[in-house]
């Protein structure tokens, strides 16, 4: 019996340790910043048509795996959950140019060096307990959110997670860089709570630890609609009592945040990786974004859920901005760190 | 010594040689990486990122946290190991069992039971109508990491527990000594190699926790290091930040050596070795079952109720068998090979420590540990980077993956081995060997049946973390290779609990199974063993 089962194991481990490895050549190879969770029904979707293989990650563990691997890298897309990411793709030389056509579908916020596509985007907004707050006690604009003492305390932020930093550095371009550097000052005097991301932080917020949080429109919808698909809000009963608030018109606060993928230098197979871009444009995948995830999608014309605002809505709310400039990361975390926020 | 003589012991003693030789490779493999990428920093902005009043605040921070969960995980293990090594309690077996399982609950599943249980919208205040406050900082930091590591010390203090030599303590009440006095001055000596190896593992699984410390929002040097690699996509000042925590390590680990220096706890009278008689508790019993109930509710059950509640309150329909299928045999097959693996390097070099100290076995050892406490992050790109340049071939192949486990967690299995090897006489050995056995045969026929029971929890150590694992999971798997633990950690962070609960649950059952398995065999090892001495 011991000996059986010793012997198992060791097949086991000599099997494993042979491997059951080596690239298929035909397999299309994702590397996917967006989570598991939220994209693998639709991949299963696609990979009923092709061979697709996904290595899942965050934004910043597939950039450095991709720049490790070097010209060795097998993967042919990268699929990334922030602007920031995609653009230091760029800078890294990581991504190919895509032709116009493919551009084309996606004008909204296409970038003008044309190494990556736009596919959905998501917006910065004030999330705050619709037990304890009422809307009319918000700020009409985020720059005006340090004035609110009785908020004590009671705010929550997320200074190391990439969208607030893209917001600050929105801040920090539009506003210049001394009334960033106030506005982020002032909100240290009002003691914020900084949870690691979005989900603890919306977590802390219906469980009354905070009143409000900056955060993305998404885990709000999310978090109070769950998994409730319903068309018309008047039968919604709300699971949550986290509502959005936002600020007015054009106002930084309401920022749009735009995911995206390129193709990679490396890939073997290009032609596959932009037929899979196009799908990410296509109907389906759109309505799929827009339906389960409540991002928003950016080809034109497509329909979002009853309980989300419309899209013109949402995209006129969002400050005119030019977004390559999230890049410019180095400045903000010099700035977050300064003020001791990171 | 000459190169003849060196190439001859390597051959005579190849199986000594080989394993070292990788555990060495595996750990220098991120070391070197780390110092080539640190050093292609900015020196004025480095110096200006490592020197300022934060890095000293997350020193202070990182150090006091360590010692808060050590003096923790020793209340909460001490007892414990007592109550099920050295009493007639009943269900000890069981409490064994509850006593690893913390283990199989990824520390942010931990955290998040322990958040959702707290607070005035929390559990407690809804059912009982206690409104604790909901817990965060230095305070939900200790209990959550305390009550995740308390099993790295109570396995260890149990071998250590079983292992004992009654004679001592038979011969100190002899002298007169009371109960108490024996415990503390006979007992509690005894039992330090095991405290500093269990100690060291907490320490450094303290060190380097990110998934607690995040979700409580308590500045360490690993959160710190998360967010370098993840705001600024910046692996070079995380390897700054990643030399800094391997420094502090490597002190930990001087100190660790020091306290252990000259330990020797084997029996050195001749005759038969014993178990030593277990105390009847009486009416004192109630108060030994309160204790481990009280701690396996908060440490098992609280985060497997909240797990069930998640899956009860989800509106998903039905479960996802043929992906929690899939996943499981993932997650299992890359982690049972590593346990096994992990468990054969670690008894060579726990040999060499235990048998032939000496500065450089010494270093071995120790260069084991430095594994464990290498940033995941940083260790998976070292090998992106090692086996794309050395071994292409094996990029993105579970052999790769399973190697990575082992190497990473061996710091693990070198506890208990080790403890077990300094309750293994070396006279025995050296008898065998006067009996015309090879060094090899003797070791295989006498010590290793002695340190069996060592192996076996070295291989539950590892078996368990494994499948827990993320960062070395998502960066070196084969493509497309889904562990149970990814799957929890992706749609818990998108704070979709409802579907994260099928895979979390089915982590903690397979853990709960593997780990009954291993303490059946101790029982069977346990018995052969008492008859032979017999």
């Amino acid at each position: 019996m011991t000996r059986l089962f010793s012997l198992s194991l060791i097949a086991t481990l000599v099997l494993s340790l042979l491997g059951c490895g080596g690239e298929q050549q035909d397999e299309l190879v994702i590397y996917s910043g967006r989570s598991k969770a939220l994209v693998d029904p639709l991949l299963e979707q696609y990979e009923g048509e092709v061979n697709v293989e996904v290595r899942y990650g965050s934004d910043a563990e597939l950039l450095a795996a991709l720049q490790e691997e070097g010209d060795q890298s097998p993967a042919d897309v990268f699929w990334a959950n922030t602007t920031g990411a995609l653009g230091n793709a760029v800078n890294n030389d990581l991504l190919t140019e895509l032709p116009d056509e493919l551009m084309e579908q996606s004008a909204r916020f296409a970038p003008t060096n044309q190494r990556w596509l736009p596919v959905t985007t998501r917006f910065r907004v004030l999330a705050y307990n619709s037990d304890t707050v009422s809307p009319e006690d918000l700020p009409d604009s985020v720059l005006d959110l340090p004035e609110h003492e009785e908020f004590e305390g009671r705010i929550g932020w997320t200074p190391a997670y990439s969208s607030f930093q893209d917001f600050v550095t929105a801040l920090r371009v539009t506003e210049g860089e001394e009334t960033a550097r106030t506005w982020l000052t002032d909100m240290q005097a009002l003691n914020p709570n900084s949870y690691s991301s979005n989900t603890p932080m919306i977590q802390a917020l219906d469980a009354g630890e905070i009143d409000v949080g900056l955060t993305n429109h998404y885990y709000v919808l999310r978090l109070r609609y769950g998994d409730a698909k319903v068309d018309d809000e008047g039968s919604i009963d709300p699971e949550a009592s986290v509502a959005t608030h936002p600020f007015q018109e054009e106002d930084i606060g309401n920022l749009a945040l735009v995911t995206g993928a390129g193709v990679l230098q490396t890939s073997d197979q290009s032609e596959a990786a932009r037929e899979f871009l196009r799908f990410l444009m296509s109907d389906e995948a759109q309505s799929f974004a827009a339906e389960t995830l409540n991002e928003y999608p950016l080809r034109p014309g497509a329909e979002v859920p009853e309980y989300m605002m419309p899209v013109d809505e949402a995209l006129a709310l969002s400050p005119d901005f030019d977004f390559e400039r999230l890049q410019e990361m180095d400045p903000t975390l010099d700035l977050l760190r300064d003020v001791g926020a990171l | 010594m000459t190169g003849a003589r060196v190439l001859d012991t390597i051959r005579d003693r190849w199986y000594v040689v080989i394993p070292v030789a990788v555990v060495v490779g595996g750990v220098l493999i991120p070391l070197v990486y780390l110092l080539l990428r640190a050093f292609q920093a900015d020196p004025a902005t480095l110096w200006d990122l490592v020197v300022r009043g934060r890095t000293l605040r997350l020193l202070g921070n990182t150090v006091g946290l360590t010692v808060g969960v050590l003096v923790g995980t020793s209340v909460l293990a001490l007892p414990l190991a007592w109550l099920t090594t050295r009493t007639a309690l009943l269900g000890r077996r069981l409490l064994t069992l509850l006593g690893v399982l913390p283990l199989a609950v990824p520390g942010y599943v931990m955290a998040y039971a322990l958040m959702a249980t707290t607070g005035e919208y929390g559990t407690l205040a809804q059912t009982l109508g206690l409104v604790v406050p909901r817990l965060s900082g230095y305070v939900g930091a200790w209990i959550a990491l305390s009550l995740s590591t308390f099993p790295y010390l109570f396995l260890n203090l149990r071998t250590a527990f079983l292992g004992l030599d009654p004679s001592l303590e038979e011969s100190a009440q002899a002298l007169g000594r009371g109960r108490w006095r024996v415990f503390v001055q006979v007992v509690l000596p005894q039992l330090r190699p095991a405290f500093l190896s269990g100690g060291l593992l907490v320490a450094l699984h303290v060190l380097g926790d990110f998934g607690v410390v995040s979700l409580m929002r308590y500045d360490t040097f690993s959160y710190a290091l998360y967010i370098q690699y993840a705001a600024s996509y910046d692996r070079i000042y995380a390897a700054c930040l990643a030399l800094m925590l391997l420094v502090l390590t490597g002190a930990i680990l001087l100190l660790e050596a020091r306290l252990l220096k000259g330990l020797l706890f084997h029996r050195t009278e001749s005759g038969a070795g014993r178990t030593a008689a277990q105390y009847r508790l009486g009416p004192w019993r109630w108060a030994g079952y309160a204790f481990a109930a009280g701690v396996a509710g908060l440490s098992v059950l609280l985060p497997a109720g909240t797990v069930g509640y998640w899956m009860a309150d989800s509106t998903a329909s039905g479960l996802p068998w043929a992906s929690l299928g899939a996943a499981l045999w993932d997650s299992v097959s890359a982690s049972a090979p590593a346990a096994v693996l992990a468990a054969l390097l670690a008894l060579p070099v726990a040999y060499l420590g235990v048998r032939h100290p000496s500065n450089w076995t010494r270093v071995v050892e120790r260069v084991a540990y430095l594994g464990y406490a290498t940033p995941p992050l940083a260790f998976a790109l070292a090998l992106i980077v090692f086996s794309l340049g050395a071994v292409p071939f094996a990029y993105q192949t579970l052999g790769l993956l399973v190697m990575a486990y082992a190497l990473h967690f061996m710091a693990e299995a070198v506890g208990p081995v080790r403890s077990a090897l300094y309750q293994a006489p070396p006279h025995l050995e050296e008898a065998a060997r006067s009996l015309g056995r090879s060094p090899l045969g003797a070791f295989v026929s006498v010590t290793f049946p002695l340190v069996r029971r060592g192996l076996l929890v070295s291989m539950a150590f590892v078996f368990l973390s494994a499948m827990k694992e993320l960062p070395l999971t998502f960066l070196l798997a084969p493509i497309g290779f889904e562990t149970l633990a990814l799957n929890t950690w992706s749609y818990a962070e998108e704070a979709m609990f409802g579907q994260a609960a099928p895979y979390a649950l089915t982590i903690m059952f397979v853990s709960a199974l593997f780990v009954g398995v291993l303490l059946l065999r101790e029982r069977a090892t346990e018995h052969p063993a008492s008859a032979e001495r017999a």
